[in-house]
This record gives C-alpha cells, sequence and structure tokens, in this order.
C-alpha cells in the first residue's frame, strides 16, 4: 500500500486563513477615511421653510459667503474668514449661552466649495451641536 | 524468504489539491472585493478634509453617492459635477427616485456622501434635498483624517 509523504498542507492553510483575516481587519482600520453623520436633513425650501420641522426654541443660523477665493462666515453681526479657530471659538460660546436645545442651520452660498461647508460643519460638531441642517442657498 | 533492504513503493508527489483550493478561493475573493470596491469608489474625488469624525462600524445597508467633478476651460466657471451611484452615472434628476426606491427596499439605509472638496455648494444642496425627500435621515459625509 502506497503512504502519503507529501507535507502536510492543514498548517500552511490555518495560516493563510489568518493572514488573510488579519489584511482584512487590518485594510478596515487602516482607512484613512472618516465619516460625518447629520441626523437633520436638509430644509427644502430653505429658511422660509423652516415651520415644516419641530425646531427648538433657538436656532443659530450660519451664512457662508465668498469674499474673494475665501469663504466667510456670518452669524448675525459676528463674520470671520477663521473657519476654524475663531468659529469654533464662537460656537463653544454660543453653546454655552444656549444650551443644548439650539439648533444650527448651515446656509452656505451657490458657490461656496464643499470643503468649506465640511470645516464649518465639522467646527459645529466639534462644539458639541446635535442638530445641524443644512439650509438653501438664498436667491 | 524475504528480500531485504528493498522498501515499498511510495507516492512522493506534493499533495497541491488544498493549496490550488485555497489559491483559487482567494482569487475569486479578491476579484469579487476589487469588483465591489471599484462599483462603490469613483477615482478622481478629492476627499475634503475635516478635523473630526467617526469610522463606521456597520457597513450593511450603504449607498455610496459619488460627486464627481469635471473640469471647465473657463476660470472660476464649474461645470455640472457628474454623480455616481454603484457604478453607475445617474442624473441628478433621477437621484430622488433612486433614493426613494432604495429606501423602500432597505428601510435602514444608510447614505453616504463622497464629494470631491472643489464641488460648490449648488450641486450639493439638490442632493441633500433629495435625500431628505427619499425618507433618509441620517447622511454621511466621507472625510479625510487632516
Amino acid at each position: 500500500m502506497a503512504a502519503h509523504v507529501g507535507p502536510n498542507m492543514t498548517p500552511m492553510v490555518d495560516v493563510v486563513m489568518v493572514i488573510l483575516i488579519f489584511f482584512m481587519l487590518g485594510s478596515s482600520f487602516a482607512t484613512r477615511n472618516w465619516y460625518l453623520t447629520n441626523n437633520t436633513p436638509a430644509i427644502k425650501g430653505g429658511l422660509h421653510n423652516i415651520k415644516t420641522r419641530a425646531m427648538p426654541a433657538t436656532r443659530i443660523n450660519i451664512r457662508l459667503q465668498m469674499r474673494g477665493h475665501r469663504a466667510m462666515a456670518m452669524i448675525g453681526v459676528f463674520q470671520t474668514e477663521d473657519l476654524k479657530r475663531q468659529l469654533f471659538r464662537y460656537l463653544v460660546k454660543k453653546k454655552k449661552l444656549f444650551g443644548k436645545k439650539v439648533k444650527v442651520i448651515l446656509t452656505p452660498d451657490n458657490n461656496v466649495p464643499y470643503q468649506d461647508v465640511i470645516t464649518v460643519y465639522s467646527n459645529c460638531i466639534k462644539a458639541q451641536y446635535h442638530q445641524v441642517a443644512f439650509g438653501y442657498p438664498m436667491k | 524468504m524475504k528480500l531485504h533492504g528493498i522498501k515499498p513503493m511510495q507516492d512522493m508527489h506534493v499533495n497541491v489539491t488544498p493549496l490550488i483550493d485555497i489559491v483559487m478561493c482567494l482569487i475569486i475573493f479578491f476579484l469579487l472585493v476589487g469588483h465591489i470596491a471599484k462599483q462603490a469608489s469613483i477615482k478622481g474625488v478629492r476627499i475634503p478634509v475635516a478635523a473630526n469624525g467617526k469610522g463606521m462600524t456597520n457597513r450593511s445597508n450603504e449607498l455610496i453617492i459619488n460627486v464627481v467633478p469635471r473640469h471647465s476651460s473657463m476660470a472660476g466657471v464649474q461645470r455640472r459635477p457628474r454623480i455616481w451611484v454603484w457604478g453607475q452615472q445617474v442624473r441628478l434628476g433621477d437621484l430622488g427616485g433612486l433614493l426613494r426606491t432604495d429606501k423602500r427596499k432597505h428601510p435602514n439605509l444608510k447614505l453616504i456622501l463622497r464629494a470631491d472638496q472643489s464641488i460648490h455648494y449648488r450641486y450639493i444642496a439638490p442632493i441633500l434635498a433629495d435625500c431628505a425627500g427619499a425618507g433618509i435621515d441620517s447622511i454621511h459625509f466621507m472625510a479625510r483624517r487632516p
């Protein structure tokens, strides 16, 4: 009777499967992308149609407008081109003033790049605003 | 009479059947994953940078909308971007219907917006409005770590 003297493949299969699982998991952790989640849909019709949903009493309207090649954020009389630090500090200050039940409505102009919209939205999330809605550009 | 020094014949070949099985499984796996990844993510999109965000643990029922810019010969004028969903180009007018259909099929639909950082908001706002119209109340904006 012929005896089987070939190498035992079982450990190799085990090792290959472990390597495969390692790379599958590793690739999912190593990704450079992450996500900003928004649970409030855009307000159809813009700020004029705002009564279609139950809204908190206090709202902060952030308007984004292009000034030359840079976007400027405007909240009432407050204006800044520093969409990262200065705007974040202002948002934190307002948050302390208004408390939890405050809604932010972000309304960029038509020609504002998506990067600036994401920067401002990211600041709102960082400043612990849980309700941020996107408005339609004003015409 | 016993014969000494003659060993019985043995099969000295390596059994490659499990190896082929594994290699074939790996090839099929990577082909499928590559195909799905290609369909989901379109090249030519520069993801915007965000200082904070979260990873997604549950990736089931996700729908990725790719918004790809088109180069314009005129400086300062941006052409209407192309919208790709599952490897197919979709017109903006058809996006609402597609989203409503998907939402009916998958009530827990997660929408991922993968738009180029240079796209003007005038082309993003209608997509957000279509999401709202389709009843999708959770949108994930894909961003890049700084």
